[in-house]
């Protein structure tokens, strides 16, 4: 095989601006295509990460009181109990917040009385169906009784027990079992840890602290009511078309407000990670494609410049193989060049989007894979314009032009 | 000239459509991801009152916990909502032309009429200057006064949405309804008003809607309205009741003054510094003094209205537009080198290098001109496909949505990005040709080509 | 008209230097008719280019006209080239894409004529050589001779005092070639003064001074006679006040 690679090196010398540019292209192209691949992977394991929850076969009930006559405690009790007799109806809870549904509250919690700072956590108040409602799983402990469950309170009410994420449970007690021991509220009121639940999300997907959730037994302020309801699989869509039905008119002192899926819960949570994701591989796509077309327009401009010399070189006993190399291998040689200086541009840019605003940096992987891609992208794209180039026939070194 | 060259460059760009196809579609491109990114981009960033700017001012005091700031990602920065006693403190003042302190509440709204369905309506709980003070337009009616808030009187501005739900958009001045059961009469309609980013409450987004009534500010007092926003509190003490928390350290209410000039302005920090030394000597605000007076602009910049996503979205358009110019510019090349025999002939004939150059230029122009038109197209079906993508199955709607059209800001951005398309990608190569010696251009070989190129300045 | 003296120019690469002119030196006197001929790489077109101000030299003088051109402008060179030269291709170059009446109105355009001069002078230019009722051709819809005559018109149009002709008739058959020369002659005859790069030797003949190159230097030359006294004439001298 003939690799001489001179003759390529000096016509690109002779006028590099046309290489140049491509190489450009291909270097921005590589750093965009780095940086943004790093960037969706991150948001696609965000939307992706599990919530511990039963989310196909859940949905949420809004209701909220309004007239004198309301009486909060027993619509809670008549609407809980028909939702628990519906039949398909798996769990259902009264609760003071929706998992990914960016309204609710949190506390420090604190694992020695008279600390300053507690451990931020996300507080949710259910009832005794609350985990089954959720359906998130219990590694260790129980589950709030009936008689367990305190009524509504104002404010910072003492509190006998509370469940914890486990991720919760290991910042607060790094040196092991959490379960039995003491927390403290911010009065330093002991609350007795009694179950530790595998893993659940929060209110807020951009909290770094998403999975630090503890519930409490007592029942949520009025005059607004969360229910959550589990189904058997399957029956949720029919079951909250009944329950939106039956709630809009079963009580005139109180408002229906809305009636939503888990799942369009989860969606609308993630809708802007999920569309910045969207959008950042479409225009990277867009850009590769473009990228392409630089080196397209080049491998073609050359072709044509020079079909005369690829007559010439015809004519003295080059084959069409040798041709289709040469000019491969200048295309080439332009990608290479483009994809040295893209990996610095693209470590330049991952460090200053880390530095400033705390993005995902780009990996070995995402640089090696990146550059595999624009030398594939760069070979596919001269392909054509050196098969061209190869068909021109030898007897066009002795025509004039 | 420019009539000759536009002449000149339209023929060019006809004798080879698919180079110039190839080129006007680079542009666009560019130009329409660019025009897509900055629409929304300045949507967000954009002042809605810019004309109040230097009046309007939101004021916070550090009334936050000894141990930890307020705000975890601004630690310099004071909470951005008062409590109750220090916002009912400042609102005595008499330097500000207008102040407003306020918060939004949960609302049911009947109209009473048989078979109408009672209507959710988020409720802001305002002193009575809010709408002379953020220029809120009335379609019917107007504001109250001072007075209705120390009442309080049961009145009542609906947004234009809501007088559409509860009364088919006809003029309810005077009509009365029950707001959660309490009997309200209307006084005021506002015209459509939707200030993005709602830079006087960014508690629960930037980009939420402005709520759909309003109600005087005893209200909040005498009926013992919850707070349906954001409320922080740090201070370990008990909350048993509505009047508990009014007494706390809890931060809830948004608080905003209208200052004529400089010196009402200096007036007025130093009130609020008087005020927040007087409080730390009564054993409250153990932080560091830091109150503050803040622009709309600076209000908007200090609680991260533009977030780092929004910002890496513009860098890669313009990324993007950078390397659909790279290309334009090696397309040009390409174009005015095989035009180069033709250059060499008009320098003969007397063209100078500053004519051809003005010549290629206008090309260039032109094919940037096109490619801005069919970007701004295009980008208005980006920004559709964008709303598309925000839309959610729930009803619930996302602000994106109202940013994701075609605004003069985006004509303006692809007029100002087709010139800067025609500098970038057409100038380097008009001059290039330009530059190129005459007898060199009659030979066809322009540029490169180093070994008659060459040129010898004497 | 035309006046070198000692002009080199020396084409660089990396390798090896090219002298293309050597010591150059021509006078050439208003009115006259010169041929210069010379086998090919003598430096004929470097000659024809620098002449032409198409291209700068390294060494020597030369004067246009009374004009030291040496160290002017690229504007002023344009100016002079506009306005005082002509040119004619042995390939013609008149632009493709351009009808013949564009052609012509070219440097009519670089010169700033008001709409109606330009009219009148691409008229007259094409009665001159006979194509006026061809006008609005393209170049490919017209014969060998015909384009160069065309070619000839443009030249004309702006009413340069100087004609620069390279190897006119290089690219049409005979009968058409001495009707350009022809053409050429009575053109010389009105005023203007007309050099004329060949290597014909028959056609350099019909010209009234013959000058040779060989590697970049002045062989030889020969004069028919002496050079016609008196100023250019003009072609449409009722024209040359300004628009």
């Amino acid at each position: 095989m003939n690799w001489n690679l001179r003759p390529i090196l000096v016509a690109i010398w002779r006028s590099p601006t046309g290489a140049l540019l491509v190489a450009l292209q291909v270097a921005l192209a590589l750093a965009v295509l780095v940086n943004a691949a790093g960037i969706v992977q991150q948001r696609v394991q965000k939307v992706g990460r599990p919530n511990g929850m039963d989310t196909p076969n859940q949905f949420v009930v809004a209701v909220s009181g309004f007239t004198r006559e309301f009486d909060y405690t027993a619509m809670l009790a008549t609407d809980l109990a028909w939702l628990r007799g519906l039949p398909g109806v798996v769990a259902a809870s009264v609760t003071s917040a929706v998992p990914l549904l960016d309204s609710g509250s949190s506390a420090g919690i604190r694992n020695a009385p008279g600390l300053k700072a507690g451990r931020q956590a996300n507080i949710f108040e259910m009832d005794e169906q609350g985990l089954a409602a959720l359906g998130v799983r219990l590694v260790a402990g129980r589950a709030f009784s009936a008689e367990e469950i305190l009524p509504p309170a104002q404010g910072n009410q003492a509190l006998p027990q509370i469940l914890l994420t486990r991720a919760l449970a290991r910042v607060l007690f790094p040196d092991g079992d959490a379960l039995g021991r003491q927390v403290y509220d911010p009065l330093d009121r002991p609350i007795t840890v009694t179950g530790i639940i595998e893993h659940m999300h929060g209110n807020w997907v951009d909290w770094d602290k998403l999975d630090h959730v503890a519930i409490v037994p007592r029942v949520p302020e009025g005059p607004q009511a969360l229910y959550l309801v589990r189904t058997r699989a399957g029956e949720r869509d029919a079951l909250m078309r009944r329950v939106e039905e039956h709630m809009a008119t079963s009580d005139p002192t109180r408002l229906l407000l809305w009636v939503r899926s888990m799942s369009s819960i989860e969606r609308r949570a993630y809708l802007a990670d999920r569309n910045l994701a969207i959008f950042l591989t479409a225009v990277t796509a867009a850009l590769l494609l473009v990228a392409a077309l630089g080196i397209f327009g080049l491998a073609t401009y050359n072709v044509a410049a020079r079909t005369r010399q690829i007559g010439t070189r015809r004519a003295l006993g080059a084959r069409r193989g040798d041709i289709v190399r040469h000019f491969l291998l200048e295309s080439s040689l332009v990608t290479t060049a483009g994809a040295t200086a893209g990996v610095a541009l693209a470590l330049a840019a991952g460090y200053w989007l880390s530095v400033t605003w705390q993005l995902p940096r780009p990996g070995l992987l995402h640089l090696s894979t990146g550059v595999a891609a624009v030398w594939i992208i760069g070979l596919l794209a001269a392909w054509q314009p050196a098969r061209r180039a190869a068909a021109v026939p030898p007897a066009v070194a002795t025509r004039t032009v | 000239m420019l009539g000759y060259y536009l002449r000149l460059a339209m023929s060019s760009l006809r004798r080879s459509p698919g180079l110039t196809a190839l080129m006007i579609a680079a542009v666009a491109l560019g130009i329409a991801v660019c025009v897509t990114s900055l629409t929304v981009y300045q949507g967000l960033s954009g002042n809605p009152i810019p004309w109040k700017n230097d009046l309007l001012h939101a004021v916070t005091i550090d009334n936050w916990d000894p141990q930890f700031p307020a705000r975890e990602r601004h630690p310099d920065q004071p909470p951005t909502q008062l409590a109750w006693r220090d916002a009912v403190a400042l609102l005595e003042s008499d330097i500000p032309v207008r102040s407003v302190v306020m918060f939004k509440t949960a609302g049911v709204l009947a109209t009473g009429t048989a078979g109408a369905r009672p209507q959710r309506a988020l409720t802001r709980v305002t002193s009575a200057d809010f709408f002379a003070m953020f220029d809120v337009p009335f379609r019917f009616g107007a504001g109250w006064t001072a007075a209705a808030d120390q009442g309080p009187e049961p009145v009542i501005v609906l947004a234009s949405a809501m007088n559409e739900r509860l009364f088919g958009g006809a003029n309810s001045v005077g009509r009365t309804l029950r707001w959660n059961d309490m009997e309200f009469r209307v006084v005021g309609v506002l015209d459509e008003w939707r200030p993005l980013p709602k830079f006087y409450d960014l508690n629960n987004g930037a980009l939420q809607e402005p709520e759909e009534a309003y109600i005087p500010w005893g209200w909040g007092l005498a009926a013992e309205l919850p707070s349906a926003g954001s409320w922080n509190c740090w201070k370990p003490e008990p909350l048993a009741s509505f009047r508990d928390f009014v007494q706390s350290e809890c931060v809830w209410l948004q608080v905003w003054v209208e200052l004529a000039d400089a010196g009402a302005r200096q007036r007025m920090q130093s009130l609020l510094d008087t005020y927040a030394r007087d409080q730390q000597r009564a054993g409250r605000l153990p932080r560091p003094l830091n109150n503050r007076l803040t622009p709309v602009d600076r209000w908007l910049a200090d609680n991260d209205v533009v977030g780092s996503d929004d910002r890496v979205l513009v860098g890669l358009a313009f990324a993007f537009l950078a390397v659909c110019l790279l290309n334009t510019v090696g397309l040009l090349l390409a174009r005015f080198q095989r035009g180069a025999v033709t250059t060499g002939v008009r320098r003969a004939l007397g063209a100078s290098r500053r004519q051809i150059c003005l010549q290629h230029l206008t090309e260039a122009g032109l094919v940037c001109a096109a490619g801005a038109a069919l970007g701004l197209a295009l980008a208005g079906l980006l920004l559709w496909g964008l709303r598309l993508l925000y839309a959610t199955q729930d009803g619930t709607r996302d602000g994106i949505q109202a940013l994701a059209h075609v605004a003069p800001g985006s004509i303006t951005t692809a007029l100002a990005l087709a010139v800067l398309a025609t500098l970038v990608a057409g100038l380097y190569p008009s001059w290039r040709i330009g530059r190129s010696a005459p007898a060199a251009c009659l030979q066809g070989r322009p540029m490169g080509f180093r070994h008659t190129g060459r040129r010898f300045v004497p | 008209m035309l006046d070198m003296q000692g002009i080199s120019k020396i084409y660089r690469t990396d390798l090896i230097e090219t002298h293309a002119l050597r010591q150059f030196s021509l006078r050439v006197e208003a009115g006259d008719f010169v041929a210069v001929t010379g086998p090919s790489g003598s430096g004929k077109t470097t000659f024809m280019n620098i002449a032409g101000l198409l291209e700068d030299f390294d060494t020597g003088r030369y004067q246009l006209d009374g004009t030291d051109v040496s160290g002017l402008s690229d504007a002023v060179r344009s100016r002079l080239r506009n306005e005082r030269i002509g040119f004619i291709f042995q390939s013609f170059n008149l632009i493709p894409e351009l009808d013949i009446f564009d052609n012509v109105d070219v440097p009519l355009r670089y010169r700033g004529f008001s709409r109606r001069d330009r009219a009148e002078r691409i008229a007259s230019a094409l009665d001159l050589v006979g194509l006026r009722s061809r006008m609005h051709h393209l170049p490919a819809q017209l014969s060998g001779g015909q384009q160069q005559r065309a070619a000839i018109a443009r030249a004309l149009a702006g009413d340069p005092g100087l004609l620069l002709a390279d190897e006119p008739t290089g690219n049409v058959d005979s009968l058409m070639a001495r009707q350009i020369m022809d053409l050429l002659e009575e053109i010389n005859e009105m005023g203007t003064t007309i050099v004329l790069v060949t290597h014909d030797l028959e056609l350099a003949r019909r010209a009234r001074r013959n000058v040779h190159i060989v590697d970049g230097q002045v062989s030889d030359f020969w004069s028919l006679e002496p050079p016609a006294p008196g100023l250019h004439a003009g072609l449409v001298p009722a024209m040359m006040a300004p628009a």
